[in-house]
């Protein structure tokens, strides 16, 4: 039962993650291979806060998202300024170069040896707590004029620009946001697992992350977090197909890519709207 | 006095010139053609005057105020929209979400009443929301406000643009070949369509067209580029007088085709 909680926990985890993904390259179509980068900048920030330095923890939450935020602003504010594919170009060196610090820092941050002896303090109903309110700043950020001028410049970057759309600045927020969300998700792992290693932050996780988004629907939430529960909880649940995993990460995605290019959802969300008129429906057919 | 101002446009795309020390002006309420043969650097006008392109030389000003050298954002929040020869509209968004998407820059909202579900977004929102459906309604897609824009038929889909246009309040709206596609009937419905916005909204146009009847039947004056330069301008029926127009457009008439 513990276990199970445990890989729920980490699941919930990983959902807050790819919200961030989301919202950088499901939203605005920008590919970010740095994304958990942010999520290593959140969790060493803040463990290292609570454990050299003593600060409180519900100090060095706001302190980390500060940290995952400037760096966003460091490597957002000249990036969004080029072109798409130089973005994810941009964003996969600064994941890396991230790591490649946490390497060899090793008297702060304990090099690859990682840092342990954090303090647990979150556990999984704080994690979920978490998701259900980063889901709902996703949710009323895609349905804002923010996330409509998001999907207009990915739509179509010249229009955009002709329909009075700041388009580097919509990008710069969103990416921003992403940054946040993410470094707080990074907080959550290091005072669940207790102990970081910069190997678990690396591109392939950033990447990992993006599946997820692609295969759940390239434009929706609903789909981001359906995949994530199907991606990472299923194979820890079902312990015999967890060797399976990369290969069925590429039957997936390949199946997807061929049948689906639009995702498991594509732009689909499950809303109340959605469900009220199912619930007719559903009266109507008895 | 003039509302729009173009002064010695500049343009050279490596040895081409593609704009040529190009003037004209474009008055308050007037109605403003370019025509030219294909190639002829009407669409690179049009893309100097919205800054897509930085000129080589020279300046826009709109009601006396310089333009030129704005990012494109602000030249078109200062009140110059336009629509595009290839329709450019957002996929992934709806036929209203469309027209908003032009009306947001001036919704007032910002990102802590976005976080907080604030009455204010819900407020603002609905406002934009709202005046979209009415320019829906003006060009005549009410009804369509939840379709794919993609779904749409040709000609819905320019007057989509249309709407999408008015709704990033303009002054000046440029249209590069709205009636392109259109059959007779549907270009018709469109002058009208022009017409009604002029006048409505009290604006200034200025149009790129290859279809005649528009060009004649709408504008006040018409300017013909050849070749990124100014080869005439005038009334409608001084330019339909002008050989040379004539000569730019369908060639030299040949002492042997008269005989």
């Amino acid at each position: 039962m513990e276990y199970i909680f445990a890989v729920l926990t980490f699941t919930g985890i990983t959902v807050i993650g790819v919200l961030g993904s989301y919202l950088v390259t499901g939203l605005t179509g920008l590919f970010s291979f740095g994304q958990a980068a942010f999520f290593s900048v959140g969790a060493y920030t803040s463990a290292m806060l609570v454990k050299n330095l003593d600060v409180p923890f519900l100090l060095a939450v706001p302190a980390a998202m500060a940290v995952g935020l400037l760096a966003g602003f460091l490597v957002g504010y000249p990036t969004v300024r080029l072109r798409r594919d130089y973005i994810s170009l941009v964003t996969f060196g600064f994941g890396e170069a991230i790591i490649a610090l946490l390497n060899n820092s090793a008297n702060l941050t304990g090099g690859a040896m990682g840092l342990s002896g954090i303090p647990q303090y979150t556990n999984f109903a704080i994690v979920w707590g978490s998701v259900a309110v980063c889901l709902a700043l996703a949710v009323g950020y895609k349905h804002s004029k923010y996330g409509r001028q998001c999907l207009a410049l990915r739509a179509d970057e010249l229009a955009a620009k002709a329909m009075g759309i700041n388009v580097n600045r919509i990008k710069l927020v969103t990416f921003l946001f992403a940054a946040a969300m993410t470094s707080y998700a990074g907080v959550l792992y290091a005072f669940y697992t207790t102990y970081v290693e910069p190997g678990a932050f690396g591109w392939i996780v950033s990447a990992e992350w993006i599946i997820i988004v692609f295969v759940g629907g390239i434009n929706s939430l609903t789909g981001s977090v359906f995949a994530t529960l199907l991606l990472t909880g299923l194979p820890e649940m079902l312990r015999f197909a967890s060797e399976w995993r990369i290969a069925v990460y590429c039957v997936i995605v390949l199946l997807i890519i061929n049948y689906r290019p639009i995702g498991i959802f594509g732009e689909f969300e499950l809303t109340l709207k959605w469900l009220r008129q199912l619930g007719k429906k559903g009266v109507k057919a008895s | 006095m003039s509302r729009l101002e173009a002064k010695n446009l500049s343009k050279a795309f490596g040895g081409v010139q593609a704009i040529d020390d190009f003037s004209f002006s474009v008055g308050e309420r007037q109605i403003v053609g370019i025509i030219g043969p294909n190639g002829a650097g009407k669409t690179t006008a049009f893309n100097l005057l919205t800054g897509v392109y930085p000129l080589d030389q020279g300046q826009v000003l709109l009601d006396d105020e310089q333009i030129s050298g704005l990012p494109q954002y602000q030249i078109t929040q200062k009140g110059l929209a336009r629509t595009f020869q290839n329709i450019r509209l957002f996929k992934g968004l709806n036929v209203i979400e469309n027209v908003m998407t032009a009306a947001d820059p001036y919704s007032s909202y910002n990102l802590a009443d976005v976080f907080l579900y604030s009455g204010r977004k819900r407020r603002r929102e609905n406002e934009v929301r709202d005046m979209s459906r009415s320019f829906l309604t003006l060009v005549g897609l009410a009804g369509y406000e939840e379709e794919k824009p993609e779904n749409l038929p040709y000609g819905l889909q320019r007057k989509l643009e249309l709407a999408r246009a008015l709704a990033s309040n303009p002054r000046v709206l440029l249209l590069d070949e709205p009636a392109a596609g259109l059959n007779p009937s549907e270009v018709q419905d469109f002058i009208r369509l022009i017409r009604t916005v002029h006048e409505k909204f009290a604006l200034s146009v200025l149009v790129i067209e290859h279809r005649m009847e528009v060009i004649m039947t709408l504008c006040a004056n018409i300017y013909v580029l050849n070749f990124g330069k100014l080869l005439a301008s005038g009334t409608p029926s001084e330019i339909q007088n002008n050989s040379e127009v004539t000569t730019a457009y369908i060639g030299e008439e040949d002492e042997a085709c008269l005989l």
